[in-house]
């Protein structure tokens, strides 16, 4: 389901059709600020933070960062947790990211 | 830092397993941002972030890269855990069902733990060396194996007893990583026993070993023994390996028992464990070559390189398990010292130890500080050097046996009956204790700490001397010359002053000297340290002097019965030896300032500014400590440039002070005939005389003249005082 919602949030931007600033998607990260953000990285590790920053690259700071690993290879497994504070995490070593969303912001969003 | 285990929930909606086992919250959803997030990055300029207002950038750059081996200390490498490495065979118990192999293995362990353990105390952290034995990390486990288990116990009980002196001498301090746990489980149950496993199993391999040496002479045993292993060839070899190997480690924890008892009783106890440790020690070396012979097969790469007598890589070891145990960020990456190194290392420790357990505990401070600088110039590593402070400061009290007020009594020549005088509770004498304690502690340091640390003393010291004659003056007035037997506090306020001159002004002398071994001073600064060495030296000899001569009054005054022979009386004018040794050093001292500043003045190539600081701001730099502790007084940077200013070639040749170094030298050896630390320093002395004296005559001569003549300086015959060399070049 949130495939979809990722996808709104652009295509509702395109669809729009206008090129006011506040649907590109520049304006739209810049709303993500601060807000709770996983980041998933090749190794199977998983990064909970706020967003901080992003630059043309890809590359994500987050602030308050914990640090999710599994300690078996093969899952289920039980989960290991542990703060970093502020990290860098590379676009190279980047599976997966997700924001923390509720339904209503999603609608809200949508708007935008 | 709290691990808490999340659950993995069974996956739900479509979402990828793990996601559901780190929950949004009860209101929210994961919302993949991945494709606006891609958007985003093509819709910004080059160099352009989307950042918010509290964006700093230098804060930023302090941000932990992910997966760069520096900073990620999470990475996963081969497990993801301890547990996991367990449950795939990392560390199999036993380790080889094939009994021959499993003993190698066992051997194999003990010696890359040794070579761990060496590292550790060379200053690595506990969590990259020693703890990266699996089986150390989960020590109950090794329950079946009694011979694994026995020296794991005991390593874990070594590691302890060494982390426990470290921290109560406060030396680890200059090395950080030393006592950090961060969690590691060295504190065991039943650790107390582990002599008594250890004594058991020592017991068994004894027996083996008696009873495969019975059936090689035919002799029958009445017991029905157990082999250590199944290849009778080899079953006398193993044996013996293991043996030194457990009686070594029986006896080194026996030493670190024996150094902690107070007041230094346990010392010649642990100076016979001290052989038996070095005694073994020799039979593990011998018994490399039947561990490397014992398996057809031999092992790749350069055999003094390995961490283990075999050559074979140890079974059981992992330090990346503990990475995020050994420091927040990940450690630099190390080397464990290699096996052979490794043994070298215990070898000088235990010489080391063996040195801090012959000492007297004279409670002279004037004998025991030489020793404590004589015991430095072996350079001992952290864990001898904790040892030596422990046995020297414990319970606020030298030796944990005599107050530090009676040790300063006997140091400033008091007669003994004032040791106890209700004076001490003075509170400036209070702290005059507490400065020598600290001096002792800071000159058990390593060098470079040592030389910080003296320095800023400095001002202490000063400070004391302004306060304890603050108070003499409130007191009685102003120090008149002559002195009133009948007070005996302003005795002791008298001889205590001058007493704490004296030590000032060693701690100035030590702390310039300490720099040539640090080789602090470039050539060009030479001119200046020397000159600075000898204003000190003569202010320390003048002290020293004259606390000599009040400490004659005070045994005169012992024995006033007797009338004074002319004997005494020309004994009483002559400079006492103590004396005639510093005068040595004042006459090198004087000659190398001279040459040095006249080779300056002289010849250009000498006399080149550096591009980036005056002499006078080298000057300062070198010496602000001691200028702001007015160490001495009335020394400064024109007065250096006034002595030196006038030298030339032309008024050298007019004085050899290294001929005057010379005859002082050979004079007052026969005075130190008792004294083998003295005798050797004046030998030291005189060579530098000689040699210098000759150079002298040379530069003199042709130095002007003649540009192919180069002047070099060397430490060859002593560590502070240059042996000047001139070639022609």
């Amino acid at each position: 389901m949130e495939q979809e919602v990722g996808e709104s949030l652009i295509q509702l931007g395109n669809s729009d059709g206008s090129n006011s600033s506040s649907s590109d998607p520049v304006t739209r990260v810049r709303k993500l600020l601060f807000r709770r953000m996983l980041v998933g990285i090749k190794d199977g590790r998983f990064f909970l933070g706020t967003f901080h920053c992003l630059d043309k690259q890809g590359n994500i700071v987050l602030q308050d960062t914990i640090e999710y690993r599994s300690t078996r290879r093969s899952s289920p497994s039980p989960m290991e947790q542990r703060c970093l504070g502020l990290v860098l995490i590379p676009s190279s070593c980047q599976n997966s990211c997700h924001v923390d969303c509720s339904v209503e912001e999603q609608l809200s969003l949508l708007k935008v | 830092m709290a691990d808490k285990p999340v659950y993995e929930e069974a996956s739900i909606d479509g979402q990828p397993p793990k996601l559901a086992s780190i929950p949004a919250s009860d209101t929210t959803v994961w919302a993949d941002a991945s494709p606006l997030l891609q958007a985003a990055c093509a819709g910004l300029r080059d160099g352009e972030l989307i950042h918010g207002d509290n964006f700093n950038l230098f804060a930023a750059m302090s941000a932990l890269e992910i997966m760069d081996p520096k900073m990620d200390s999470g990475i996963v490498c081969t497990y993801y855990s301890i547990d996991e490495a367990i449950e795939n065979g990392a560390a199999p118990i036993p380790i080889s069902l094939d009994s021959t192999i499993d003993v190698r293995c066992t051997i194999d362990i003990m010696d890359h733990l040794l070579a761990c353990e060496a590292a550790w105390h060379k200053g690595h952290s506990l969590a990259q060396t020693v703890f990266s034995c699996i089986y150390l990390l989960r020590l109950d486990r090794t329950a079946p194996h009694a011979l694994l288990h026995s020296y794991c116990r005991i390593i874990r009980a070594t590691c302890k007893a060494v982390v426990s002196v470290v921290s109560d001498a406060r030396t680890h301090e200059e090395e950080d990583l030393f006592t950090m746990t961060y969690g590691l489980p060295l504190n065991g149950d039943g650790d107390d026993k582990c002599l008594s496993i250890l004594n058991a199993v020592e017991e068994t391999i004894s027996r083996q070993l008696r009873a495969c040496k019975a059936t090689s002479s035919k002799r029958r045993l009445p017991e029905d023994l157990e082999p250590l292993q199944s290849n009778p060839n080899l079953e006398e070899g193993f044996c013996k390996a293991l043996l030194c190997r457990l009686r070594f480690r029986k006896h080194f924890f026996h030493v670190l028992s024996c150094m902690k008892r107070p007041q230094g009783r346990g010392l010649e106890s642990a100076r016979k464990h001290i052989a038996s440790c070095l005694t073994e020690l020799e039979s593990i070396l011998k018994s490399a070559d039947f561990l490397r012979s014992c398996f057809d097969e031999s092992c790749e790469g350069d055999i003094d390189d390995k961490t283990t007598a075999s050559g074979f890589e140890p079974i059981g070891f992992d330090a990346m398990l503990n990475s995020r145990l050994s420091a927040p960020t990940p450690p630099r990456a190390i080397k464990i010292l290699s096996w052979k190194k490794a043994v070298e290392y215990f070898v000088k420790l235990l010489h080391d130890l063996d040195v801090i357990c012959s000492y007297s505990l004279d409670p002279h401070l004037e004998s025991l500080l030489r020793f404590v600088v004589q015991f430095q110039k072996s350079q001992p590593d952290l864990v001898a050097r904790s040892h030596l402070q422990l046995l020297l400061v414990q319970d606020g009290k030298l030796y944990g046996r005599d107050p530090f007020f009676a040790v300063i009594n006997k140091a400033a020549a008091l007669p003994e009956a004032t040791k106890n005088h209700d004076i001490q509770k003075n509170e400036s004498f209070l702290q005059l204790g507490m400065l020598v304690m600290n001096l002792l502690k800071i000159l058990c340091t390593n060098a470079a700490w040592q030389r910080r640390k003296l320095g800023k003393f400095l001002q202490d010291w000063r400070v004391i001397y302004v306060q304890l004659e603050l108070a003499f003056r409130n007191e009685y007035g102003e120090v008149s010359s002559s002195s009133n037997d009948e007070n005996t506090c302003m005795k002791i306020f008298q001889h205590i002053l001058l007493w704490v001159e004296e030590q000032t002004y060693w701690i100035a002398f030590r702390f310039l000297i300490l720099g040539f071994e640090l080789e602090l001073y470039s050539t060009g600064e030479y001119c200046m340290v020397y000159w600075y060495l000898y204003a000190v030296l003569i202010k320390l000899t003048e002290k020293t002097h004259l606390m000599m001569a009040v400490s004659h009054d005070t045994a005169k005054r012992k024995g006033k019965k007797k009338k004074d022979s002319p004997k005494d009386l020309a004994r009483e004018s002559r400079i006492p030896p103590a004396v005639l040794f510093l005068q040595c050093y004042i006459c090198l001292a004087e000659g190398l300032t001279m040459m040095l500043a006249a080779l300056r003045n002289e010849i250009p190539v000498f006399h080149s500014p550096s591009p980036f600081n005056t002499e006078h701001e080298k000057f300062v730099q070198h010496f602000e400590l001691l200028q702001r502790a007015c160490i001495p007084d009335h020394v400064s940077y024109p007065s250096y440039k006034e002595s030196t200013t006038h030298a030339r070639f032309s008024t050298l040749a007019m004085y050899n002070y290294f001929k005057d170094a010379q005859r002082i030298a050979k004079e007052v050896k026969s005075s130190f005939s008792n004294d083998p630390e003295r005798l050797a320093e004046l030998r030291k002395l005189e060579q530098v005389a000689e040699h210098n004296s000759v150079a002298q005559n040379v530069i003199c001569r042709l130095g002007a003249l003649d540009p192919s003549l180069k002047v070099s300086f060397e430490f060859s015959h002593h560590p502070f005082f240059a042996t000047v060399v001139v070639k022609r070049s």
